[in-house]
Protein backbone atom coordinates (compact mmCIF):
# COMPACT_ATOMS: atom_id res chain seq x y z
CA UNK A 1 0.00 0.00 0.00
CA UNK A 2 2.75 2.39 1.05
CA UNK A 3 4.90 1.54 -1.94
CA UNK A 4 1.93 2.17 -4.22
CA UNK A 5 1.51 5.64 -2.69
CA UNK A 6 5.18 6.35 -3.15
CA UNK A 7 4.97 5.35 -6.79
CA UNK A 8 2.02 7.72 -7.23
CA UNK A 9 4.00 10.58 -5.67
CA UNK A 10 6.90 9.88 -8.00
CA UNK A 11 4.52 9.85 -10.94
CA UNK A 12 3.13 13.28 -9.96
CA UNK A 13 6.61 14.73 -9.51
CA UNK A 14 7.60 13.53 -12.95
CA UNK A 15 4.42 15.12 -14.26
CA UNK A 16 5.45 18.49 -12.87
CA UNK A 17 8.81 18.28 -14.56
CA UNK A 18 7.29 17.42 -17.88
CA UNK A 19 5.75 20.73 -19.12
CA UNK A 20 9.14 22.40 -19.09
CA UNK A 21 10.55 19.85 -21.52
CA UNK A 22 7.49 20.02 -23.72
CA UNK A 23 7.76 23.81 -23.86
CA UNK A 24 11.40 23.52 -24.82
CA UNK A 25 10.32 21.46 -27.80
CA UNK A 26 8.44 24.34 -29.32
CA UNK A 27 11.27 26.46 -30.62
CA UNK A 28 14.21 24.04 -30.83
CA UNK A 29 14.60 20.81 -32.66
CA UNK A 30 15.68 18.03 -30.37
CA UNK A 31 18.82 16.17 -31.42
CA UNK A 32 20.08 13.41 -29.13
CA UNK A 33 23.31 12.88 -31.02
CA UNK A 34 24.12 16.56 -30.93
CA UNK A 35 23.72 16.61 -27.14
CA UNK A 36 25.96 13.59 -26.70
CA UNK A 37 28.65 14.80 -29.07
CA UNK A 38 31.52 17.10 -28.22
CA UNK A 39 31.37 20.84 -28.84
CA UNK A 40 33.25 24.09 -28.44
CA UNK A 41 30.98 25.36 -25.65
CA UNK A 42 29.53 24.44 -22.27
CA UNK A 43 25.80 23.98 -22.55
CA UNK A 44 23.82 25.54 -19.70
CA UNK A 45 20.63 25.99 -21.71
CA UNK A 46 18.10 27.36 -21.17
CA UNK A 47 20.32 29.77 -19.16
CA UNK A 48 22.90 30.06 -21.89
CA UNK A 49 26.02 28.69 -23.47
CA UNK A 50 29.61 29.43 -22.53
CA UNK A 51 31.91 29.43 -25.51
CA UNK A 52 35.34 27.93 -24.99
CA UNK A 53 38.69 29.31 -26.20
CA UNK A 54 39.77 28.46 -29.72
CA UNK A 55 43.43 27.77 -30.37
CA UNK A 56 44.79 27.07 -33.83
CA UNK A 57 48.18 26.36 -35.28
CA UNK A 58 47.96 27.81 -38.78
CA UNK A 59 50.23 27.59 -41.76
CA UNK A 60 49.96 30.35 -44.28
CA UNK A 61 51.99 31.02 -47.37
CA UNK A 62 52.73 34.54 -46.23
CA UNK A 63 53.63 34.23 -42.54
CA UNK A 64 54.47 30.54 -42.22
CA UNK A 65 53.43 28.71 -39.03
CA UNK A 66 51.63 30.77 -36.42
CA UNK A 67 49.60 30.23 -33.27
CA UNK A 68 46.22 31.97 -33.08
CA UNK A 69 44.19 32.09 -29.90
CA UNK A 70 40.68 33.50 -29.38
CA UNK A 71 38.64 33.48 -26.18
CA UNK A 72 35.51 32.39 -28.02
CA UNK A 73 34.37 31.08 -31.37
CA UNK A 74 32.45 34.33 -31.70
CA UNK A 75 35.57 36.45 -31.33
CA UNK A 76 37.46 34.22 -33.75
CA UNK A 77 34.83 34.89 -36.38
CA UNK A 78 34.60 38.61 -35.59
CA UNK A 79 38.39 39.00 -35.77
CA UNK A 80 38.06 38.70 -39.50
CA UNK A 81 40.95 36.22 -39.61
CA UNK A 82 38.68 33.16 -39.76
CA UNK A 83 35.46 32.34 -41.53
CA UNK A 84 32.87 29.69 -40.88
CA UNK A 85 32.30 26.69 -43.02
CA UNK A 86 29.24 24.67 -42.03
CA UNK A 87 29.34 20.89 -41.86
CA UNK A 88 26.56 19.88 -44.17
CA UNK A 89 27.00 19.91 -47.92
CA UNK A 90 24.06 22.14 -48.84
CA UNK A 91 25.03 24.88 -46.42
CA UNK A 92 28.54 24.83 -47.78
CA UNK A 93 27.15 25.25 -51.27
CA UNK A 94 25.10 28.15 -49.97
CA UNK A 95 28.18 29.83 -48.53
CA UNK A 96 29.97 29.41 -51.80
CA UNK A 97 27.02 30.85 -53.57
CA UNK A 98 26.80 33.81 -51.26
CA UNK A 99 30.60 34.12 -51.38
CA UNK A 100 30.67 36.16 -48.15
CA UNK A 101 28.56 34.57 -45.33
CA UNK A 102 26.98 36.94 -42.89
CA UNK A 103 29.01 36.41 -39.72
CA UNK A 104 26.68 38.27 -37.38
CA UNK A 105 23.62 36.42 -38.65
CA UNK A 106 25.40 33.13 -38.13
CA UNK A 107 26.33 34.08 -34.57
CA UNK A 108 22.79 35.23 -33.87
CA UNK A 109 21.38 31.90 -35.03
CA UNK A 110 23.85 30.02 -32.82
CA UNK A 111 24.99 27.83 -35.71
CA UNK A 112 28.50 29.24 -35.58
CA UNK A 113 29.27 26.76 -32.78
CA UNK A 114 28.72 23.85 -35.12
CA UNK A 115 30.70 25.34 -37.95
CA UNK A 116 34.24 24.56 -38.93
CA UNK A 117 36.51 27.60 -38.70
CA UNK A 118 38.74 28.15 -41.70
CA UNK A 119 41.45 30.79 -41.73
CA UNK A 120 41.21 33.37 -44.47
CA UNK A 121 44.90 33.20 -45.27
CA UNK A 122 46.05 29.62 -45.05
CA UNK A 123 45.08 26.29 -43.47
CA UNK A 124 44.70 24.89 -39.98
CA UNK A 125 47.52 22.50 -39.17
CA UNK A 126 46.29 21.63 -35.69
CA UNK A 127 43.08 22.67 -33.97
CA UNK A 128 43.94 22.81 -30.28
CA UNK A 129 40.61 24.37 -29.29
CA UNK A 130 39.15 23.61 -25.91
CA UNK A 131 36.09 21.37 -26.09
CA UNK A 132 33.33 20.50 -23.70
CA UNK A 133 34.64 16.99 -23.16
CA UNK A 134 38.16 18.27 -22.57
CA UNK A 135 36.78 20.69 -19.96
CA UNK A 136 34.97 17.87 -18.21
CA UNK A 137 38.05 15.67 -18.40
CA UNK A 138 40.01 18.52 -16.82
CA UNK A 139 37.30 18.93 -14.20
CA UNK A 140 37.51 15.20 -13.45
CA UNK A 141 41.32 15.49 -13.20
CA UNK A 142 40.90 18.40 -10.80
CA UNK A 143 38.46 16.42 -8.70
CA UNK A 144 40.87 13.46 -8.63
CA UNK A 145 43.78 15.68 -7.59
CA UNK A 146 41.70 17.35 -4.87
CA UNK A 147 40.41 14.10 -3.45
CA UNK A 148 43.56 12.06 -3.57
CA UNK A 149 46.08 14.71 -2.54
CA UNK A 150 43.88 15.33 0.48
CA UNK A 151 43.63 11.59 1.11
CA UNK A 152 47.40 11.22 0.76
CA UNK A 153 47.80 14.08 3.28
CA UNK A 154 45.75 12.12 5.78
CA UNK A 155 47.96 9.07 5.36
CA UNK A 156 51.08 11.19 5.62
CA UNK A 157 49.82 12.53 8.95
CA UNK A 158 49.65 8.94 10.15
CA UNK A 159 45.89 8.47 10.01
CA UNK A 160 45.45 5.12 8.31
CA UNK A 161 49.18 4.43 8.43
CA UNK A 162 49.55 3.57 12.07
CA UNK A 163 45.90 3.88 13.10
CA UNK A 164 42.59 2.87 11.58
CA UNK A 165 41.26 5.09 8.77
CA UNK A 166 38.88 7.76 9.99
CA UNK A 167 35.70 9.10 8.54
CA UNK A 168 33.52 8.39 5.54
CA UNK A 169 35.85 10.14 3.10
CA UNK A 170 38.93 8.09 3.92
CA UNK A 171 37.09 4.80 4.36
CA UNK A 172 35.19 5.18 1.10
CA UNK A 173 38.19 5.91 -1.07
CA UNK A 174 40.43 3.49 0.75
CA UNK A 175 37.93 0.73 0.00
CA UNK A 176 38.06 1.60 -3.70
CA UNK A 177 41.87 1.86 -3.73
CA UNK A 178 42.17 -1.52 -2.02
CA UNK A 179 39.60 -2.96 -4.41
CA UNK A 180 41.68 -1.86 -7.40
CA UNK A 181 44.84 -3.19 -5.79
CA UNK A 182 43.56 -6.52 -4.48
CA UNK A 183 40.91 -7.43 -7.04
CA UNK A 184 42.30 -5.88 -10.22
CA UNK A 185 46.08 -5.37 -10.00
CA UNK A 186 47.34 -8.28 -7.92
CA UNK A 187 45.33 -11.14 -9.52
CA UNK A 188 46.30 -10.06 -13.05
CA UNK A 189 49.82 -8.75 -12.60
CA UNK A 190 51.16 -10.93 -9.83
CA UNK A 191 52.12 -10.00 -6.30
CA UNK A 192 55.72 -9.06 -7.09
CA UNK A 193 55.10 -6.98 -10.23
CA UNK A 194 51.84 -5.14 -9.59
CA UNK A 195 53.37 -2.12 -7.83
CA UNK A 196 54.82 -0.71 -11.04
CA UNK A 197 51.43 -0.60 -12.77
CA UNK A 198 49.16 0.15 -9.83
CA UNK A 199 49.41 3.97 -10.19
CA UNK A 200 48.23 3.78 -13.80
CA UNK A 201 45.38 1.41 -12.98
CA UNK A 202 44.24 3.58 -10.06
CA UNK A 203 44.40 6.75 -12.16
CA UNK A 204 42.50 5.16 -15.04
CA UNK A 205 39.89 3.64 -12.74
CA UNK A 206 39.15 6.80 -10.80
CA UNK A 207 39.33 9.05 -13.86
CA UNK A 208 36.88 6.93 -15.82
CA UNK A 209 34.59 6.58 -12.82
CA UNK A 210 34.60 10.33 -12.17
CA UNK A 211 33.95 11.16 -15.82
CA UNK A 212 31.13 8.63 -16.02
CA UNK A 213 29.48 10.06 -12.92
CA UNK A 214 29.99 13.66 -14.10
CA UNK A 215 27.92 12.73 -17.14
CA UNK A 216 24.95 12.02 -14.88
CA UNK A 217 25.09 15.42 -13.19
CA UNK A 218 22.77 18.11 -14.59
CA UNK A 219 24.56 20.15 -17.27
CA UNK A 220 27.40 17.66 -17.12
CA UNK A 221 29.01 16.00 -20.09
CA UNK A 222 30.68 12.62 -20.26
CA UNK A 223 34.28 12.89 -21.33
CA UNK A 224 34.47 9.09 -21.56
CA UNK A 225 31.76 9.15 -24.24
CA UNK A 226 34.33 10.78 -26.51
CA UNK A 227 36.26 8.32 -28.62
CA UNK A 228 39.34 10.59 -28.68
CA UNK A 229 39.62 10.53 -24.91
CA UNK A 230 39.02 6.80 -24.56
CA UNK A 231 41.55 6.28 -27.35
CA UNK A 232 44.18 8.18 -25.35
CA UNK A 233 43.44 6.05 -22.30
CA UNK A 234 43.67 2.88 -24.37
CA UNK A 235 46.92 4.17 -25.89
CA UNK A 236 48.41 4.41 -22.40
CA UNK A 237 47.47 0.77 -21.79
CA UNK A 238 48.92 -0.15 -25.18
CA UNK A 239 52.22 1.62 -24.50
CA UNK A 240 52.52 0.12 -21.02
CA UNK A 241 51.79 -3.32 -22.45
CA UNK A 242 54.32 -3.15 -25.28
CA UNK A 243 57.10 -1.33 -23.41
CA UNK A 244 57.05 -3.84 -20.59
CA UNK A 245 56.43 -6.91 -22.73
CA UNK A 246 58.60 -9.85 -21.74
CA UNK A 247 60.69 -11.92 -24.15
CA UNK A 248 57.99 -14.57 -24.04
CA UNK A 249 55.40 -12.00 -25.07
CA UNK A 250 57.32 -11.06 -28.22
CA UNK A 251 58.22 -14.66 -28.98
CA UNK A 252 54.51 -15.52 -28.90
CA UNK A 253 53.80 -12.70 -31.32
CA UNK A 254 56.60 -13.25 -33.83
CA UNK A 255 57.30 -16.98 -33.57
CA UNK A 256 54.47 -18.75 -31.72
CA UNK A 257 55.94 -21.90 -30.16
CA UNK A 258 54.55 -25.37 -30.54
CA UNK A 259 53.05 -24.82 -34.00
CA UNK A 260 53.89 -26.13 -37.49
CA UNK A 261 55.79 -23.53 -39.51
CA UNK A 262 52.91 -22.92 -41.91
CA UNK A 263 50.52 -22.24 -39.06
CA UNK A 264 53.10 -19.88 -37.59
CA UNK A 265 52.95 -17.76 -40.73
CA UNK A 266 49.19 -17.66 -40.39
CA UNK A 267 49.38 -16.78 -36.73
CA UNK A 268 51.98 -14.01 -36.86
CA UNK A 269 49.79 -11.45 -38.68
CA UNK A 270 46.89 -12.40 -36.42
CA UNK A 271 49.02 -11.87 -33.33
CA UNK A 272 50.29 -8.52 -34.60
CA UNK A 273 46.73 -7.43 -35.32
CA UNK A 274 45.78 -8.64 -31.86
CA UNK A 275 48.27 -6.25 -30.28
CA UNK A 276 46.34 -3.33 -31.72
CA UNK A 277 42.84 -4.73 -31.57
CA UNK A 278 43.00 -5.16 -27.81
CA UNK A 279 43.41 -1.44 -26.99
CA UNK A 280 41.07 -0.45 -29.84
CA UNK A 281 38.39 -2.68 -28.35
CA UNK A 282 39.13 -1.12 -24.97
CA UNK A 283 38.58 2.39 -26.34
CA UNK A 284 35.46 1.53 -28.32
CA UNK A 285 33.88 -0.44 -25.47
CA UNK A 286 34.13 2.45 -23.05
CA UNK A 287 33.05 5.03 -25.61
CA UNK A 288 30.14 2.95 -26.88
CA UNK A 289 28.81 2.06 -23.45
CA UNK A 290 28.77 5.62 -22.22
CA UNK A 291 27.45 7.05 -25.47
CA UNK A 292 24.73 4.42 -25.72
CA UNK A 293 23.52 5.14 -22.19
CA UNK A 294 23.18 8.82 -22.94
CA UNK A 295 21.57 8.23 -26.29
CA UNK A 296 19.00 5.95 -24.67
CA UNK A 297 18.20 8.57 -22.03
CA UNK A 298 17.91 11.33 -24.60
CA UNK A 299 15.83 9.13 -26.89
CA UNK A 300 13.44 8.34 -24.06
CA UNK A 301 13.04 12.04 -23.38
CA UNK A 302 12.76 12.58 -27.13
CA UNK A 303 9.69 10.32 -27.12
CA UNK A 304 7.81 13.23 -25.52
CA UNK A 305 8.67 15.50 -28.42
CA UNK A 306 7.95 12.88 -31.04
CA UNK A 307 4.56 12.03 -29.60
CA UNK A 308 3.66 15.71 -29.23
CA UNK A 309 4.48 16.35 -32.88
CA UNK A 310 2.73 13.23 -34.14
CA UNK A 311 -0.42 13.10 -32.01
CA UNK A 312 -0.76 16.51 -30.42
CA UNK A 313 -0.03 17.97 -27.03
CA UNK A 314 -2.47 15.79 -25.02
CA UNK A 315 -0.80 12.57 -26.05
CA UNK A 316 2.57 14.24 -25.43
CA UNK A 317 1.60 14.95 -21.82
CA UNK A 318 0.34 11.38 -21.46
CA UNK A 319 3.68 10.02 -22.59
CA UNK A 320 5.62 12.18 -20.10
CA UNK A 321 5.30 9.93 -17.02
CA UNK A 322 6.10 6.79 -19.00
CA UNK A 323 9.06 8.43 -20.68
CA UNK A 324 10.48 9.93 -17.47
CA UNK A 325 9.89 6.71 -15.55
CA UNK A 326 11.99 4.84 -18.07
CA UNK A 327 14.55 7.65 -18.02
CA UNK A 328 14.84 7.31 -14.25
CA UNK A 329 15.35 3.59 -14.64
CA UNK A 330 18.05 4.04 -17.29
CA UNK A 331 19.69 6.73 -15.12
CA UNK A 332 19.97 4.20 -12.28
CA UNK A 333 21.38 1.74 -14.79
CA UNK A 334 23.87 4.42 -15.85
CA UNK A 335 25.14 4.74 -12.29
CA UNK A 336 25.75 1.01 -12.32
CA UNK A 337 27.39 1.24 -15.74
CA UNK A 338 29.62 4.09 -14.54
CA UNK A 339 31.18 1.70 -12.03
CA UNK A 340 31.11 -1.38 -14.25
CA UNK A 341 32.82 0.32 -17.18
CA UNK A 342 35.52 1.83 -14.98
CA UNK A 343 36.07 -1.65 -13.57
CA UNK A 344 36.10 -3.34 -16.97
CA UNK A 345 38.54 -0.87 -18.53
CA UNK A 346 40.88 -1.22 -15.58
CA UNK A 347 40.71 -4.99 -15.25
CA UNK A 348 41.21 -5.51 -19.00
CA UNK A 349 44.19 -3.13 -18.94
CA UNK A 350 45.62 -5.10 -16.04
CA UNK A 351 44.92 -8.35 -17.88
CA UNK A 352 46.63 -7.20 -21.10
CA UNK A 353 49.65 -5.87 -19.22
CA UNK A 354 49.73 -9.01 -17.09
CA UNK A 355 49.69 -11.25 -20.17
CA UNK A 356 52.52 -9.27 -21.74
CA UNK A 357 54.80 -9.18 -18.70
CA UNK A 358 54.31 -12.80 -17.68
CA UNK A 359 57.35 -15.07 -17.86
CA UNK A 360 56.14 -18.49 -18.84
CA UNK A 361 58.04 -21.35 -17.36
CA UNK A 362 59.29 -23.73 -20.03
CA UNK A 363 57.35 -26.67 -18.67
CA UNK A 364 54.11 -24.78 -19.12
CA UNK A 365 51.95 -25.92 -21.99
CA UNK A 366 51.06 -23.27 -24.55
CA UNK B 1 24.17 16.36 -39.26
CA UNK B 2 25.69 12.97 -39.72
CA UNK B 3 25.87 10.75 -36.68
CA UNK B 4 29.23 9.34 -37.64
CA UNK B 5 30.74 12.75 -38.18
CA UNK B 6 29.69 13.97 -34.76
CA UNK B 7 30.36 11.01 -32.50
CA UNK B 8 33.23 9.30 -34.22
CA UNK B 9 35.17 12.22 -35.68
CA UNK B 10 38.80 12.32 -34.66
CA UNK B 11 39.95 15.49 -32.97
CA UNK B 12 43.73 15.55 -33.04
CA UNK B 13 43.88 18.67 -30.86
CA UNK B 14 41.80 16.97 -28.19
CA UNK B 15 43.99 13.89 -28.36
CA UNK B 16 47.12 16.03 -27.91
CA UNK B 17 45.64 17.99 -25.03
CA UNK B 18 44.24 14.99 -23.29
CA UNK B 19 47.40 12.94 -23.79
CA UNK B 20 49.45 15.64 -22.08
CA UNK B 21 46.91 16.26 -19.31
CA UNK B 22 46.45 12.60 -18.56
CA UNK B 23 50.20 12.03 -18.47
CA UNK B 24 50.57 14.95 -16.06
CA UNK B 25 47.67 13.68 -13.96
CA UNK B 26 49.20 10.21 -13.85
CA UNK B 27 52.64 11.49 -12.82
CA UNK B 28 51.24 13.92 -10.22
CA UNK B 29 48.97 11.34 -8.67
CA UNK B 30 51.68 8.69 -8.74
CA UNK B 31 54.16 10.96 -7.01
CA UNK B 32 51.93 12.74 -4.51
CA UNK B 33 48.90 10.50 -4.00
CA UNK B 34 49.23 6.83 -4.92
CA UNK B 35 52.74 6.56 -3.52
CA UNK B 36 51.92 7.76 0.01
CA UNK B 37 48.54 6.03 0.05
CA UNK B 38 49.68 2.60 -1.08
CA UNK B 39 52.82 2.70 1.05
CA UNK B 40 50.69 3.64 4.09
CA UNK B 41 48.29 0.81 3.33
CA UNK B 42 51.11 -1.69 2.93
CA UNK B 43 52.72 -0.48 6.12
CA UNK B 44 49.45 -0.76 8.02
CA UNK B 45 48.78 -4.23 6.69
CA UNK B 46 52.27 -5.34 7.64
CA UNK B 47 51.82 -3.87 11.12
CA UNK B 48 48.52 -5.68 11.52
CA UNK B 49 49.97 -8.93 10.23
CA UNK B 50 53.00 -8.73 12.52
CA UNK B 51 50.79 -7.75 15.47
CA UNK B 52 48.65 -10.79 14.83
CA UNK B 53 51.73 -12.96 14.61
CA UNK B 54 53.08 -11.52 17.85
CA UNK B 55 49.74 -12.02 19.59
CA UNK B 56 49.66 -15.59 18.32
CA UNK B 57 53.20 -16.17 19.60
CA UNK B 58 52.36 -14.57 22.96
CA UNK B 59 49.31 -16.78 23.29
CA UNK B 60 51.41 -19.80 22.46
CA UNK B 61 54.00 -18.71 25.00
CA UNK B 62 51.43 -18.13 27.72
CA UNK B 63 49.90 -21.53 27.01
CA UNK B 64 53.33 -23.08 27.29
CA UNK B 65 53.98 -21.22 30.55
CA UNK B 66 50.64 -22.28 31.93
CA UNK B 67 51.41 -25.84 31.00
CA UNK B 68 54.80 -25.72 32.66
CA UNK B 69 53.30 -24.06 35.74
CA UNK B 70 50.72 -26.79 36.04
CA UNK B 71 53.47 -29.35 35.60
CA UNK B 72 55.53 -27.74 38.35
CA UNK B 73 52.54 -27.58 40.65
CA UNK B 74 51.79 -31.23 40.08
CA UNK B 75 55.41 -32.10 40.81
CA UNK B 76 55.37 -29.97 43.95
CA UNK B 77 52.19 -31.63 45.14
CA UNK B 78 53.67 -35.04 44.56
CA UNK B 79 56.82 -34.08 46.43
CA UNK B 80 54.82 -32.66 49.33
CA UNK B 81 52.80 -35.86 49.51
CA UNK B 82 55.96 -37.92 49.44
CA UNK B 83 57.55 -35.81 52.20
CA UNK B 84 54.44 -36.09 54.33
CA UNK B 85 54.34 -39.83 53.87
CA UNK B 86 58.02 -40.15 54.71
CA UNK B 87 57.61 -37.97 57.83
CA UNK B 88 54.64 -40.01 58.90
CA UNK B 89 56.55 -43.24 58.41
CA UNK B 90 59.54 -41.91 60.26
CA UNK B 91 57.36 -40.79 63.14
CA UNK B 92 55.75 -44.20 63.21
CA UNK B 93 59.13 -45.91 63.26
CA UNK B 94 60.34 -43.54 65.97
CA UNK B 95 57.32 -44.24 68.11
CA UNK B 96 57.69 -47.96 67.65
CA UNK B 97 61.36 -47.80 68.58
CA UNK B 98 60.48 -45.69 71.63
CA UNK B 99 57.82 -48.13 72.72
CA UNK B 100 60.22 -51.01 72.28
CA UNK B 101 62.93 -49.27 74.24
CA UNK B 102 60.50 -48.36 77.05
CA UNK B 103 59.31 -51.91 77.18
CA UNK B 104 62.90 -53.14 77.46
CA UNK B 105 63.65 -50.62 80.15
CA UNK B 106 60.59 -51.63 82.06
CA UNK B 107 61.48 -55.28 81.86
CA UNK B 108 65.08 -54.51 82.85
CA UNK B 109 63.82 -52.55 85.84
CA UNK B 110 61.50 -55.34 86.77
CA UNK B 111 64.32 -57.87 86.57
CA UNK B 112 66.48 -55.60 88.70
CA UNK B 113 63.70 -55.28 91.20
CA UNK B 114 63.14 -59.01 91.29
CA UNK B 115 66.83 -59.60 91.81
CA UNK B 116 66.89 -57.03 94.61
CA UNK B 117 63.86 -58.65 96.17
CA UNK B 118 65.46 -62.06 95.95
CA UNK B 119 68.69 -60.79 97.49
CA UNK B 120 66.91 -59.03 100.33
CA UNK B 121 64.87 -62.09 100.91
CA UNK B 122 68.00 -64.22 101.06
CA UNK B 123 69.58 -61.67 103.39
CA UNK B 124 66.47 -61.67 105.53
CA UNK B 125 66.38 -65.45 105.59
CA UNK B 126 70.04 -65.49 106.54
CA UNK B 127 69.34 -63.05 109.35
CA UNK B 128 66.27 -64.99 110.36
CA UNK B 129 68.22 -68.22 110.33
CA UNK B 130 70.96 -66.90 112.60
CA UNK B 131 68.26 -65.38 114.81
CA UNK B 132 66.42 -68.69 114.87
CA UNK B 133 69.69 -70.49 115.65
CA UNK B 134 70.46 -68.06 118.44
CA UNK B 135 66.95 -68.46 119.75
CA UNK B 136 67.20 -72.22 119.48
CA UNK B 137 70.52 -72.20 121.28
CA UNK B 138 69.14 -70.02 123.95
CA UNK B 139 66.17 -72.27 124.21
CA UNK B 140 68.34 -75.35 124.25
CA UNK B 141 70.64 -73.76 126.86
CA UNK B 142 67.63 -73.13 128.91
CA UNK B 143 66.61 -76.74 128.39
CA UNK B 144 69.88 -78.45 128.85
CA UNK B 145 71.34 -75.94 131.25
CA UNK B 146 75.01 -76.27 131.26
CA UNK B 147 75.34 -79.82 129.79
CA UNK B 148 77.02 -78.88 126.80
CA UNK B 149 79.62 -76.26 126.04
CA UNK B 150 78.77 -73.43 123.88
CA UNK B 151 80.78 -74.16 120.80
CA UNK B 152 79.71 -77.78 120.50
CA UNK B 153 76.07 -76.81 120.73
CA UNK B 154 76.52 -74.15 118.15
CA UNK B 155 77.85 -76.57 115.57
CA UNK B 156 74.97 -78.95 116.16
CA UNK B 157 72.37 -76.25 115.77
CA UNK B 158 73.96 -74.84 112.62
CA UNK B 159 73.92 -78.29 111.03
CA UNK B 160 70.34 -78.71 111.95
CA UNK B 161 69.35 -75.38 110.49
CA UNK B 162 71.27 -76.10 107.30
CA UNK B 163 69.42 -79.32 106.92
CA UNK B 164 66.25 -77.51 107.58
CA UNK B 165 66.92 -74.81 105.04
CA UNK B 166 67.96 -77.44 102.46
CA UNK B 167 64.66 -79.16 103.01
CA UNK B 168 62.75 -75.96 102.69
CA UNK B 169 64.66 -75.08 99.52
CA UNK B 170 63.55 -78.27 97.93
CA UNK B 171 60.02 -77.77 99.05
CA UNK B 172 59.61 -73.99 98.25
CA UNK B 173 62.03 -72.47 95.68
CA UNK B 174 62.46 -68.67 95.95
CA UNK B 175 61.49 -67.75 92.49
CA UNK B 176 57.85 -68.40 92.24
Amino acid sequence: MQSARRLLCLWCMLGFLAPMTVLAADDEEFDAVHHTADGYYLDFSPIGKIELPRIFIIRSEVTGYSLRTYWTTRSALRSGEMHASLHSEEVEEDTHAEAEPDTEALIASGDHLGATLVPNDGEVVLDLSMTRHLMFALLASGILLTIFLQLAGKYKRGIGRTSAPQGLFQNLFETLVIFVRDDIAIPNLGRDKYQRYLPYLLTAFFFILTCNLLGLVPYGATATSNLNITAVLAAFTFVLTQVNGSRDHWRHVFWPPGMPVLVKFLLIPTEIMGLFIKPIALAIRLFANLTAGHLVILSLIGMIFTFTQLFGEAVGYGVVPISLGFTLFVMCLEILIAFIQAYIFTILSALFIGMAIADHSHSEAH
Amino acid sequence: MLLAADLLSANVGLIVWWGLVFLALLLLLRRYAWGPITSALTEREETIASSLNRAEAALEESKRLQESNAQARRENELQAQRLLREAREEAQQLREREVLRTREEISALRNQAQEDIARDKEKALQALRSEVADLAILAAEKVLQENLDGSRQRVLVDRFIDDLSAQRHNQFPYEA
